[in-house]
């Protein structure tokens, strides 16, 4: 949940050296978390995924389909397009895609990263994840 | 065998009582728990001949012992069949014990972390947070005291409490036990092994007996307790050298072990997250309700064992963790707010936590450091064992 400031100043420090993918994992019995996962993809439709990630995470657990809506116009975004997306839930198959794709991976808790093929599950220091990422930039050079 | 008694004889340490206590129990077991193999007669005389040459004075300043790794004990009980353990791998590893569906006891175990997971804070059930960090099991049955507040004795009574534990498994018992029935593959193995329908107890003991295989086995430790003089390096001797004597380390981290299994308010730096995270000292506070402290809304720090005991001198108290694969096995202390070794020889360097009454200063030199670490790392990680994942019926 605490993951983004990490991946952020992660993404800065290895600028073109790291390339981040980020697959939804929405926790089954919150009420929200689908439609924030909408949310976030709508916003990144726009420029403005992170923008969206950190707001959510303030806000949580007001994000009912109003407050989403205010969130959006807070951050300046096309409010008829980011409402008719989660409306419509434009991103309903990739974040459902994404879901079988981590429980076809036994994952269930997050974040869990994969760095390489190496597996982190769990919040993690910059300096845990940044020592993976030198050892894994060694190994590409070889 | 001579040399690596003499090596245990000549370690400084504890005080009065328990120096005598820990140099006649280290005479017992040269007697005893030897029998098994060729050279306990040896042993046993060894042990006779020094207790014997050895002058009174110099018995004051023996600590624990040292001993090789050899096997680990087994409740009559709950004897171990392979069929068992392959059960009890299974439901360690089956996400069925949790609530949710998320979370298995190998979620915060993981084998290759070496079964801890790796957090300072130990993952737990989603929308929750845990308060402590999660021990490795690795050795768990060497242990008399369980948990990090040493609240249970034995691995069966063990293994239910995360499942119970809203923030960790949060499941319900009644509940596991028919979800765990209606499997035709539990049943016929809960048949097989107990000779009956699963049940929480019968989870329980099969979850037991698989941890009772997770051990560290061949450490260069062991192998130099055995008798081989070249299973150390030179920095690691060095290091060992300091762990027995300057570094006071061998007081609390001894026998087979390298754990005394008792209890000590080293005052350890609360973790930041305790205070600074609501969901963190909800947690806290309901398990201080769960053990009826009265003053659990306003705790501002672990209690530690107090809230086991209720006894002051517990306050903040916490186990002796095994040093076991200590390297693979960080963050550390019960809250995990050490991150790696050299923060813990730093930690114990300066004589603990403000207040402690354990700990002095040790005046450790950088290259002591150095050695102490070396110790640490090379002697105590043992053989790293292919670990092959159960399939989940």
């Amino acid at each position: 949940m605490a993951a983004g400031p990490v991946v952020k100043k992660i993404m800065d420090t290895y600028k073109g050296k790291v390339r981040l993918v980020i697959k939804n994992y929405p926790y089954k019995y919150r009420d929200y978390a689908h439609s924030a996962a909408e949310a976030s993809l709508a916003a990144a439709d726009q420029g403005k995924y992170w923008e969206m990630h950190d707001l959510l995470l303030k806000k949580s657990p007001k994000l009912d389909r109003d407050s989403l809506i205010n969130y959006a116009k807070d951050l300046g975004l096309d409010v008829k397009a980011f409402t008719t997306a989660i409306d419509s839930r434009k991103h309903a198959a990739e974040i459902e895609r994404d879901i079988q794709l981590a429980h076809a991976m036994d994952l269930y808790s997050t974040p869990t990263y994969y760095i390489n093929g190496r597996k982190v599950v769990g919040n993690r220091p910059y300096e845990y994840l940044k020592q993976i990422i030198e050892e894994e930039l060694k190994n590409a050079k070889k | 065998m001579l040399f690596s008694l003499i090596l245990a004889l000549i370690r400084p340490g504890l005080r009065g009582f328990d120096r005598l206590y820990a140099f006649m129990n280290l005479i017992w077991n040269c007697g005893q728990k030897n029998r098994s193999n060729t050279m306990s007669g040896l042993a046993g005389i060894c042990g006779m001949v020094l207790a014997m040459l050895i002058p009174l004075s110099a018995v004051a300043s023996f600590a624990g012992h040292l001993e090789p790794f050899r096997s680990v004990p087994v409740p009559k009980s709950n004897p171990q069949t392979p069929e068992k353990i392959e059960l009890g791998k299974k439901l360690f590893f089956d996400r069925r014990l949790s609530g949710d569906g998320t979370m298995s006891c190998a979620s915060c175990h993981i084998p290759e972390q070496a079964y801890t997971d790796g957090q300072d804070i130990s993952l737990s059930y989603p929308t929750t947070m845990n308060w402590r960090n999660s021990p490795t099991l690795i050795n768990v049955a060497l242990y008399k005291n369980l948990f990090h507040d040493g609240r249970v004795k034995t691995l069966e009574d063990q293994a239910l409490f995360p499942m119970l534990s809203a923030f960790e498994m949060n499941q319900n018992l009644d509940f596991v036990e028919e979800e765990i029935r209606v499997v035709p593959e539990y049943a016929e193995a809960f048949q097989k092994v107990f000779g009956g329908e699963p049940n929480r107890e019968r989870i329980a003991m099969a979850i037991a007996a698989f941890e009772r295989t997770l051990v560290s086995v061949n450490a260069p430790y062991d192998r130099f307790l055995k008798g081989d003089r070249k299973a150390l390096t030179e920095d690691a001797m060095k290091g060992l050298e300091i762990f027995n004597g300057k570094g006071k380390c061998a007081d609390c981290h001894d026998g087979v072990n390298l754990s005394d299994d008792k209890f000590y308010a080293l005052h350890v730096p609360e973790n930041p997250v305790l205070l600074n995270d609501p969901r963190v000292t909800a947690t806290m506070r309901f398990v201080a309700k769960v053990y009826h402290d009265k003053d659990y809304r306003n705790l501002k720090e672990d209690p530690g064992r107090y809230l086991i005991t209720k006894d002051k001198k517990d306050w903040k108290a916490f186990r002796t963790p095994t040093l076991r694969e200590i390297a693979r096995s960080g963050p550390y202390m019960h809250n995990g707010v050490l991150n790696t070794l050299d923060e813990v020889i730093e930690f114990f360097n300066a004589g603990g936590g403000k207040g402690n009454r354990h700990l002095k200063p040790l005046g450790l030199s950088e290259e002591e450091k150095k050695h102490l670490k070396a110790f640490l790392v090379e002697a105590l990680t043992g053989e790293e064992l292919k670990f092959v994942y159960p399939v989940i019926p």
